[in-house]
């Protein structure tokens, strides 16, 4: 908005280019305050969003469901993780396991529903290949005329799985980056400390309620809101009640280790500030009447409070939309009191429904020229600029064309057709988060 | 008389397949008795040695049709049809099969 007007330099709209800024896009552009966002079409492009699913959400631990949600053998679920269907099913065994949903025989799609149970086996409905629950060809029409068909190689193709957190995450890479790096990594980065997040005994924890927003927003817009609170005393009043420096404007992912303190009043976190439900106990005295957050990059957030957990994930499902589930966690005795949530439920669910509001205001503009070099971030957002450069290099990783090496950093405005890499616009520090 | 499989082959619960024009399907139910029925659906060509077995049915794995082991008689469509049962006989550790005739 402040970047003048277009109309009156004469510069061809699809460029996008203000003439009045006379240079091209550089952080030389920029007073030291300010940060040069990603451009624009990094949050509408389908080639960007393509590489994404490709070398992020297909190549990452992917946090698809609650092991509890699949409660007893045959139960499962199907998620959309990058550009594939996946099937989670519990075994007879009681093992969790994982497989692309796609019948080996012509391609149909397994399971069709989002969740459920199955007998004893998933049944193909096109022409009848069964397969068992840990994904061997068991049954097909003529099968026994074709001996030579292997029922493990022509069984489901798996995916690699691991529990944490009582939630099950997948990894679509043939070699999955160690989830001990990628997944826990990302908590002493926040944390300072892994042991922190196990006083929470998050996998102990009950489902006390579960919401699904369905976000007409790009998932690193809706990244980008949850890593700042610049936003926070203009669009949360009932969150900034709660947690009173978060109007100052900084995250509690700012700091490392640090849980940002309830105001002096507030008993509990919820809408009005009442006392919440019971508190966690197991926690350390620094862990209590504090809110922490966690981003596990790229599709989780984590926020602990003392009495409860809340645990998004995202599913990017297009370039201008993801699906969020996000689950309030709380003890077990406390679910099963059937005790009122909804004063503990309803702080969070505003707030999700104010940043997803926010998200969703800023996607149109995306592809805006105004827009088209980005915008900017302040001095309490320059952490964004961290994951900023951890999209890039993921992006710059393989596969596009004119891509560096893996692990080569961001390239410089070469061919502005060149994809993101050449679309981008390179900053010299990361962020500092 | 056709010697199907030692005995050890065929644990409670387990199915054995033998081969054949006509291939039998045989069965020890969780509580040992050692039943034989075609191992052809009448349904469509799968292989009920495939199947689930459930006391003395055995669930066809394609599209679920049960099969009772004493009688070959079917409970529910999409099979329509029964398949013939055959006679048993254990013998020194050895599981015989004698088919039933091919008009059955
Ligand atoms: S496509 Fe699944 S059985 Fe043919
Ligand atoms: S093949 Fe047995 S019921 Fe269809
Ligand atoms: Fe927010």
């Amino acid at each position: 908005m402040t970047t003048g007007t277009p109309a009156t330099t004469g510069t061809p709209a699809a460029t996008g280019t203000p003439a009045t800024t006379g240079t091209s896009a550089t952080t030389g552009d920029l007073p030291p305050s300010l940060v040069a966002t990603l451009p624009g079409d990094w949050y509408v492009d389908p080639a960007v969003f393509a590489l994404e699913q490709r070398l992020i959400f297909e190549s990452m631990w992917f946090c698809v469901t609650r092991s509890a949600d699949l409660p007893a053998p045959g139960s499962f679920r199907t998620a959309v993780v990058g550009r594939e269907s996946v099937l989670i099913g519990r075994g007879r065994d009681g093992t969790v396991r994982a497989f692309f949903n796609v019948c080996r025989h012509r391609g149909a799609r397994l399971c069709t529903e989002e969740s459920g149970t199955v007998g004893r086996a998933f049944r193909c409905t096109y022409h009848a290949w069964t397969y068992d629950l840990d994904g061997r060809l068991i049954a097909a029409p003529n099968l026994t005329k074709m001996p030579d068909v292997d029922r493990i190689g022509y069984g489901l193709v798996r995916v690699h799985v691991r529990e944490w957190l009582g939630y099950v995450w997948v990894c679509l890479a043939d070699d999955p980056p160690p989830f001990e790096d990628d997944v826990l990594g990302e908590v002493v980065t926040r944390l300072g400390d892994a042991r922190a997040i196990d006083r929470y005994g998050v996998a102990d924890l009950e489902l006390g309620r579960r919401i699904r927003y369905d976000v007409a927003a790009n998932w690193k817009l809706i990244v980008e809101n949850f890593m700042e609170c610049y936003h926070c005393a203009t669009i949360h009043p009932e969150l900034v009640e709660v947690l009173p420096e978060f109007a100052a404007g900084y995250a509690a992912q700012y700091y490392v280790g640090h849980g940002a303190e309830f105001g002096e009043r507030i008993e509990g976190f919820t809408v009005d500030g009442s006392p919440g439900l019971d508190r966690i106990p197991t926690l350390s005295p620094e862990q209590d009447r504090r809110y922490f957050a966690i981003t596990v990059k790229p599709q989780v957030f984590v926020n602990l409070v003392p009495d409860h957990v809340i645990l998004h994930r995202m599913f990017p499902l297009a370039p201008d939309r993801t699906i969020v589930e996000c689950d309030w966690l709380y003890l077990p005795d406390v679910v099963a009191s059937g005790r009122d949530l909804d004063r503990s439920v309803e702080l969070f669910h505003r707030v999700n429904q104010q940043d997803f509001d926010a998200c969703e205001r800023c996607q149109p503009s995306m592809s805006s020229r105004v827009y088209a070099r980005g915008g900017v971030l302040v001095p309490s957002e320059h952490h964004i600029g961290g994951f900023h450069d951890w999209v890039r290099a993921k992006l710059a990783g393989t596969g596009s064309p004119g891509a560096g090496s893996p692990g080569a950093g961001p390239q410089d405005a070469g061919s502005p057709d060149a994809g993101p890499q050449g679309a981008g616009v390179s900053r010299d520090t990361p962020g500092d988060g | 008389m056709i010697a199907a499989c030692p005995l050890e082959a065929l644990p409670p619960g387990a199915s054995f397949r033998l081969d054949g024009e006509n291939p039998i399907a045989l069965f020890r139910t969780e509580d040992g008795q050692i039943f034989a029925i075609d191992d052809t659906c009448t349904h469509q060509d799968a292989s009920l040695s495939d199947g689930w077995l459930d006391g003395c049915e055995v669930e066809c794995p394609l599209h679920s049709s049960r099969f009772d082991l004493r009688t070959g008689e079917v409970d529910a469509p999409p099979a329509k049809r029964a398949v013939r049962t055959h006679r048993v006989v254990v013998d020194g550790g050895t599981v015989f099969v004698e088919p039933s005739g091919c008009d059955g």
